[in-house]
């Protein structure tokens, strides 16, 4: 049979749709459906391409047929489990969407930045960016209990749910952050939240972005665990808040806190100290509010995307910062940025690198070298040296490579 | 146990070849030696070993690499030769991971012992596979930090063998179990080559290897070194006993706790007859510490409940199930016969539990409860958190059971002995699952080994999302062979009770030989992916084979 009318046998003809001649998507609405669609590809030795709700396509396979596999008909919830606080959701349900659903129980999928919620969960598993991270909820892998994939044979692993295991290594491990390349993920089991009793918010200005480094560190050794943390440059706060001039080369950093009211105020006063400590002081709170509601209350944030994103571990944090503002400033670029998404892994540092208020791409590209010498992470970075065994795991699940081929290659 | 081939092997070739990498006093063929490496603490292979069988399984020779490049050279010779490397640490499993079923060169981790690092603004150490977990926690401490990881095996289990395991500590509920504290992994592959997998996690696209290898029980590798996250060490520890009416009642409050976002050090909740057990060996009028009241001074040392005592004397005040058993026994003035009825007549103990220990004592059911931390954070989620549990419905016992705990925390592990000594045999089974599911995992395991064995249980590892908990059981059978029988026994319908309610089978004691046989269960289709990883990192599988429920592969 042709592929087409394989395609049309385990999705239903509405569901495909052909776009070139060896090119189709296919929108399967259940997980048995993908992996039909899967093991039929296999036979045909075409490639197989997920695609989520941002409908981004990855790097297609050259010269061979193609299927793409769309999750936006995956939308459901399967199971909610308020006892435990999981919850069972398909790949193409989007972290909003699943926001919406959670809201009116009072619950929540946890302070993630709204932005890494708009894909679909299938894709904030499956690909792995420094930014899926909240101060209080960790990386958002760490949420994830148990995953449901398809393989390249066709079969559906479901890795068991439980809250730790010593059975092994972790599988799902293996299928997240891997891009599809491993095995589609149909759904994820993951942990959610209750809506915290008290949100705070605070201000402060430091007389450096070091200063303001340090107090985050110092306040998070005395265990505070805020919701939020954000640290804006000089030039950056002057952008973000429109007419707000702090003493050259300060800092702002904006901190919210959540939990049981006595644990949130706790967290704000180490904070407080450790900024004091810091030869810093609070400011208006107003600041910290218009943070917090352009986070997570859908405002307008001013300014261009940041042209770079970096990840740096604590102790980089630093000279990365200041190899990279200093030496794109010393060649005419006008830099500045926040840091943000802090966790016990580090932070993402988001610089904007213009010059006459575009920006400036040879500034960027020198950051980029500069961010490697200095010790940071630049967005997409792969452990190259282990691609002998990415390759051999690939080669025993996937031989004749049609899950996702042109990723992670 | 399946009979297992090994393979003919050219013993002197490989003991000079051995010799020409390590030199000749860090390698050994002798029995004595080989003996030693034929086992770990699998109680089963205990039950042989009693009546004076001769092990088994030995390995064809013992080495103690110092550098990572002499295991490096060792795996290269096992892949020349196709004989087995079996990845040794403090030989204190208790599932028969380290029993090297087809002979082969046992890799004795140990000398590889150094805490190299300690980065104050990365809060992460690097340390060597090989260092025993005591002196681990003393290094850090005398630096001002502590890795958090407490198993009551501390004094005889390695770092290498924890992350080897997934294992977990008694404190796990704040510091998180092993896996949750890895930042990056040196490892030498079955391909005889020198991996790191370190990297922030969130910034590296593609598999996490470190969470591919931790809990691979040496059949992917030999895991030489690490970089773990430390913690400051706590300025203020708070601790405390409550008691509630029953386990649903515990649990619920448990649950309560940790899903208000709170994170006490370790929560432990005993079932009616490990309550009664504690009261009859009971140190719950031990004195409170007189230092400070509810607070210890901070750094507080490690404290080594029976070990210096251990195994000649048994302490004044007997601690820990076995002991607990015992005493009992004992204090009726029953001796090896009368034990050996009781636990023989296990159904009649377990159904005891149900009703009459729980009427005559009304006692309830014991919680232990302890915070550590930072000092203002700490006070304030204790005062939260004891509040949490009172409004649940426990009712506060004060400090002293909380501090005798702490005391005798370690005590457990090594009360195996006497036990033993007198017949019978005991051992301890540890599965997890969601909240939603756990007291149908408590009755459905409980009744399947209580048919067999005299079972106690507590809860000891609480997360938001749900809890493991912890059977005791124990049990005695006229000889070896049908003591062996009715241990496979218990443990195959235990486990096959604890899958059926969807829980998984291990939640820190790993797998090995003992649990192989259920890992298709635990895992189905998803076994796959194990095989994959195992075929990349180890593709002639020379790693521990046998183990885990992987396919065996032939060493051709």
């Amino acid at each position: 049979m042709k592929l087409h009318d394989e395609l049309v046998t385990a999705v239903g003809e509405a569901y495909v749709e052909a776009i070139d001649e060896r090119t189709w998507r296919v929108r399967p609405g259940s997980a048995a459906e993908v992996a039909e669609v899967i093991r039929r590809a296999g036979e045909h030795k075409a490639a197989v391409h997920p695609i989520g709700a941002m409908g981004r396509l990855p790097r297609l396979a050259p010269a061979r047929s193609r299927v793409l596999i769309s999750t936006r008909r995956l939308d459901q919830v399967l199971q909610l489990d308020e006892m435990s606080l999981l919850v069972h959701a398909q790949a193409g349900l989007t972290g909003l969407e699943l926001e919406r659903i959670l809201g009116p129980r009072g619950l929540s999928i946890g302070d993630y930045p709204p932005v890494v919620l708009t894909s679909s969960l299938g894709g904030i598993i499956a690909v792995r960016t420094p930014g899926k991270s909240s101060a209080r909820h960790g990386f958002f892998e760490d949420a994830v209990v148990g995953v449901s994939a398809v393989l390249a044979d066709g079969r559906t692993v479901h890795t068991r749910v439980a809250p730790r295991r010593a059975t092994g290594p972790d599988l799902s491990r293996a299928l997240c952050g891997s891009e599809g390349t491993i095995g589609f993920i149909t759904s994820a089991v993951l942990r959610i939240h209750q809506k915290p009793e008290a949100r705070l918010v605070a201000a402060y200005i430091l007389p450096s972005v070091d200063a303001a480094i340090s107090a985050v560190y110092l306040a998070l050794r005395e265990e505070a665990a805020p919701s939020g943390l954000r640290i804006y440059d000089h030039a950056e706060a002057a952008q973000h808040f429109d007419g707000l001039t702090l003493p050259a080369n300060h800092a702002l950093l904006c901190a919210g806190t959540a939990g049981p009211t006595d644990l949130a105020a706790c967290d704000r006063d180490l904070i407080t100290s450790a900024v004091v400590a810091e030869g810093g002081s609070p400011t208006d709170d107003e600041l910290a509010d218009l943070w917090w509601r352009r986070l997570h209350a859908g405002e307008p944030t001013p300014g261009p995307v940041p042209s770079l994103q970096v990840m740096a571990t604590p102790g980089k944090l630093r000279a990365v910062y200041h190899a990279v503002l200093t030496q794109t400033r010393a060649v005419g670029a006008a830099t500045r940025a926040h840091i943000s998404r802090f966790d016990a892994d580090g932070a993402v540092m988001f610089f904007t690198i213009q010059r006459g208020g575009v920006t400036d791409e040879d500034a960027v590209k020198l950051a980029e070298r500069v961010v490697q010498t200095a010790g940071g992470w630049l967005l997409g970075t792969r452990a190259v040296k282990l691609d002998a065994y990415l390759n051999a795991l690939r080669d025993a699940l996937d031989p004749d490579r049609i899950m996702n081929p042109g990723t992670l290659a | 146990m399946s009979v297992a081939s090994v393979k003919p092997v050219d013993v002197d070739r490989l003991h000079r070849d051995l010799e020409a990498i390590v030199g000749p006093r860090r390698v050994s063929m002798r029995a004595v030696d080989l003996d030693t490496y034929s086992r770990d603490m699998w109680p089963r292979l205990l039950l042989a070993y009693r009546e004076g069988s001769l092990p088994s399984y030995r390995p064809h020779a013992v080495v103690w690499p110092e550098h990572v490049r002499e295991v490096v050279a060792v795996v290269k010779l096992a892949r020349e030769l196709r004989v087995p490397i079996i990845p040794f640490g403090g030989g204190s499993g208790v599932c028969g991971g380290a029993v090297p079923i087809h002979g082969g060169i046992t890799i004795d981790t140990k000398r590889m012992q150094q805490l190299r690092s300690v980065r104050s603004d990365e809060l992460i150490c690097d340390v060597e596979a090989g260092l025993n977990g005591e002196r681990f926690e003393r290094d850090l401490a005398r630096r001002g930090y502590t890795f958090g990881h407490f198993p009551s095996s501390i004094y005889c289990s390695t770092v290498g063998g924890w992350l080897a395991t997934r294992a977990a500590g008694q404190l796990s509920t704040k510091y998180g179990k092993v896996e949750d504290r890895v930042a990056g992994l040196t490892v030498v592959t079955g391909r005889g080559e020198v991996i790191e997998t370190d990297g922030p996690n969130r910034a590296l696209r593609g598999p996490s290897w470190t969470q591919l290898i931790v809990g691979s029980e040496g059949t992917l590798g030999v895991i030489t070194s690490a970089r773990l996250r430390v913690s400051p060490a706590p300025q203020l520890r708070v601790f405390r006993g409550f008691e509630v009416d029953d386990v649903a009642a515990g649990t619920e409050a448990i649950r309560r706790v940790l899903q208000r976002g709170l994170r006490p050090a370790v929560i432990r909740l005993y079932d009616e007859l490990d309550t009664l057990m504690n009261s009859l060996g009971s140190h719950d009028d031990a004195p409170a510490p007189s230092d400070v009241q509810g607070v210890r001074a901070p750094l507080p040392p490690i404290e080594t409940g029976a070990l210096p005592a251990w195994p000649a004397a048994l302490p004044p005040k007997p601690d820990g199930v076995v002991e607990r058993l015992i005493a009992m026994a004992r204090g009726k003035g029953l001796r090896r016969g009368a034990m050996n009825a009781a636990l023989g007549r296990s159904h009649l103990v377990n159904k005891l539990v149900g009703t009459v220990a729980e009427k005559i004592a009304r006692r309830g059911c014991r919680m232990i409860i302890g915070l550590e931390g930072a000092r203002i954070r700490t006070e304030i989620e204790a005062a939260l958190t004891f509040s949490e549990l009172e409004s649940a419905g426990c009712r506060d016992k004060g400090e002293d059971p909380g501090w005798a705990w702490l005391r005798h925390r370690y005590a457990v592990s090594y009360r195996m002995s006497p036990m033993f000594r007198d017949g019978a045999f005991v051992d301890t089974m540890e599965v997890a699952c969601s909240w939603e599911r756990l007291l149908d995992l408590y009755h459905s395991v409980r009744a399947a080994i209580g048919q067999h064995a005299v079972v106690m249980a507590h809860f000891s590892h609480a997360y938001p999302d749900g809890c493991s908990i912890y059977f005791t059981f124990a049990a005695t059978a006229p000889d070896a062979t049908a003591s062996e029988r009715l241990y496979d026994a218990i443990w195959r319908d235990g486990l096959e009770a604890a899958t059926r309610v969807g829980a998984t089978i291990s939640h820190h004691h790993g797998v090995g030989l003992l649990k192989a046989p259920y890992m298709v269960g635990e895992h189905r289709e998803a076994m796959a992916i194990f095989e994959a990883a195992k075929s990349s990192l180890d593709p002639d599988g020379i790693f521990n084979p046998g183990k885990m429920g992987l396919r065996s592969r032939s060493l051709r």
